[in-house]
């Protein structure tokens, strides 16, 4: 830094300073990124890695010879596809649940009037700040009473009934909103109801934001660990994230093993967010902005 | 007469219609929102196990809490800790890394990307990468940082099995998701006017300046969003601890949020893990309208012009 200080009255031009300081943003960006991606590939390597090749650290950096079967091994040691396949009964219904309760809310939102319909989403927006546990021990309490625990329905209901959907309701509420009076109006004159307009016009318009709102649902749902560890008593309805779990109490000094089974579950939201990458930086940037 | 009387005839139907779509959502808000925060404010004043009915003990839940639980005031210790340094921390780095992406560079779109990564992973996962980046005998950090040990001649750091550490070591794993509120950041920093700039480098503004009395101000309402949420987030600290540490070494990493869980999960006294959550509302409550109190100085663009 002092280097290219003490160097500046030499350089004419402005634009040759330029090229020295974004040369050093790229230089610090680079090293930046290095901290945040690093991780995943040493990730990568120590799931290669054979259990003497571990203890070596980082001399042995790269694995001589690639361990593939340490996947299979991780799979096998846990009932992964059982665990794969309620993950997805429970990612599916909730994003079914979450697109049925969120477009219909921001509907009524967007294109209806209603008495107290503001106040009502101003109550939503305040227990969203609230502590979960002030929300989640009494919820507890009643799913035992009507016989939910240990089922997957406290996971699967409430998603049906707008559960943590506020802000996918507000970002179809703006999206709706967006779409013309004329459209709706004139249907109204050829005679279609508001559920016609609904599902004709609202939601075949609507699929860049469902599209959002579906891939944040599945991320958020595919990654949830506190929900499942609450709700899911049962081993037979453990998702993936509570199996990785039980893989670390089980067999936790194996972190090659270990490693290979957290890459499997972090495939899916890593492929997802590398393809639609551009939904998700608006969406997050949305939720800034909605502050 | 006729045309006013099918006019309110239409608005009612229109009412009718609002409450039927948002019905669902708004079922869920006063079923499983609303109605359950007066019922744990009920159960934090009995005895209730979930076998046998609950007996009203009035405040005795908190009196215990508060004068004879060790372990109460340890956790709530842990926690305040974990809030004081992970939440501007946080910021600073986020706004750090914003900072660095704004300046009109080739690759922006990458670098975001990259730094974005870490927050689609699982929390479990991210968790367990970082216990083996952080296991003190041949993880990758203590190996990279072996000839600073031997250089200073020290013993190599037990990061979360050292109780002096642990906290801290959940903290530097919560900055790798950094580039979550970077993303916010940064798109704040991207709706500043370009005006602005142009006109202050009229009158010879360098980056720094351009950074403390442009950037900065400006971006005062996106900062203060997330200063909010990552206040009330930070003292509900729970997963990466239970993952991590299971709380230790020596409950060093025993937070709020993992007691009260331990309450309700295995003693089953759901009194007073309700008492304990109301506590936690109130604080979070008495902080958050502290931190509003800083809204005052807070810039709105367009407040002022």
């Amino acid at each position: 830094m002092t280097e290219t200080v003490l160097k500046r009255p030499k350089y004419r031009s402005r634009k040759r300073r330029r090229i020295i300081v974004h040369s050093v943003l790229h230089i610090v960006l680079v090293l930046c990124s290095f901290v945040f991606v690093f991780p995943f590939l040493w990730m990568l390597f120590t799931a290669l890695k054979t259990p003497a090749e571990l203890l070596k650290g980082i001399s042995v950096f790269f694995p001589a010879e690639p361990q593939w079967q340490n996947f299979v091994s991780a799979v096998q040691k846990i009932p992964f596809f059982m665990y794969l396949k309620n993950s997805l009964i429970i990612v599916l219904s909730v994003m079914t649940g979450t697109i049925f309760s969120a477009t219909t809310a921001a509907y009524a939102f967007a294109k209806l009037k209603w008495k107290g319909r503001d106040k009502w989403f101003i109550v939503m927006l305040a227990t969203m700040m609230l502590p979960i546990q002030v929300i989640l021990i009494p919820t507890f309490v009643m799913y035992s009473w009507i016989g939910w625990l240990g089922t997957r329905l406290p996971m699967i209901v409430p998603a049906f009934f707008g559960g943590g959907a506020a802000f996918y309701i507000f970002l179809l509420r703006q999206f709706f909103k967006g779409i013309p009076k004329e459209m709706t109006e004139s249907a109204i004159i050829d005679g279609a109801n508001h559920w016609q307009i609904f599902t004709k016009i609202m939601l075949p318009l609507s699929k860049p934001a469902i599209m959002t709102v579906a891939l944040f649902t599945f991320m958020g749902a595919w990654n949830d660990y506190f929900g499942p560890l609450i709700f899911l008593s049962n081993p037979d309805h453990w998702t993936l994230a509570l199996g990785l779990r039980s893989f670390q109490t089980q067999y936790g000094g194996q972190y090659n093993l270990m490693m290979a089974a957290s890459i499997l579950i972090m495939l899916p939201t890593l492929i997802l967010f590398f393809l639609a990458q551009k939904t998700f930086i608006e969406g997050i940037k949305f939720t800034g902005i909605k502050g | 007469m006729s045309k006013a009387t099918t006019v309110t005839k239409l608005k009612k139907q229109e009412n009718l219609i609002g409450y039927l779509f948002a019905s669902p959502w708004l079922f869920g808000l006063i079923v499983l929102g609303i109605f359950p925060i007066f019922m744990s404010l009920f159960f934090s004043f009995t005895n209730y196990n979930m076998i046998s009915a609950p007996t009203i003990v009035g405040f005795k839940n908190y009196e215990i809490l508060f004068t004879n639980d060790d372990l109460f005031w340890k956790s709530l210790g842990n926690t305040i800790y974990h809030v004081v340094i992970a939440v501007p921390l946080g910021i600073v780095v986020g706004v750090g890394l914003a900072l660095l992406l704004n300046n009109k560079i080739r690759g922006m779109g990458v670098y975001r990307t990259l730094f974005y990564l870490p927050n689609v992973v699982s929390v479990v996962a991210m968790t367990l990468l970082w216990l083996w980046l952080f296991q003190p005998n041949f993880g990758l950090i203590n190996e990279l940082f072996k000839p600073l040990y031997d250089l200073f001649d020290m013993e190599p750091l037990g990061w979360y099995l050292d109780q002096k550490l642990s906290k801290l070591t959940l903290i530097l794993m919560g900055l790798w998701t950094a580039g979550g509120s970077m993303v916010i950041y940064l798109a704040a920093m991207q709706d500043i006017p370009v005006t602005l700039y142009e006109s202050a480098e009229i009158d010879g503004a360098g980056w720094l300046k351009k950074t403390i009395y442009i950037t900065l101000p400006l971006m005062t309402p996106s900062i203060f969003f997330n200063f909010i949420m990552g206040l009330i987030g930070s003292f509900q600290v729970f997963t990466i601890a239970y993952i991590m540490t299971s709380g230790g070494p020596s409950r060093s990493t025993y937070y709020y949020a993992y007691y009260l869980f331990d309450k309700m999960m295995i003693d089953k006294a759901m009194g007073m893990a309700s008492a304990m959550a109301w506590i936690l509302l109130v604080m979070v409550l008495i902080v958050t309208i502290f931190a509003l109190r800083l809204n005052k100085y807070v810039f709105y663009l367009g407040d002022e012009s």
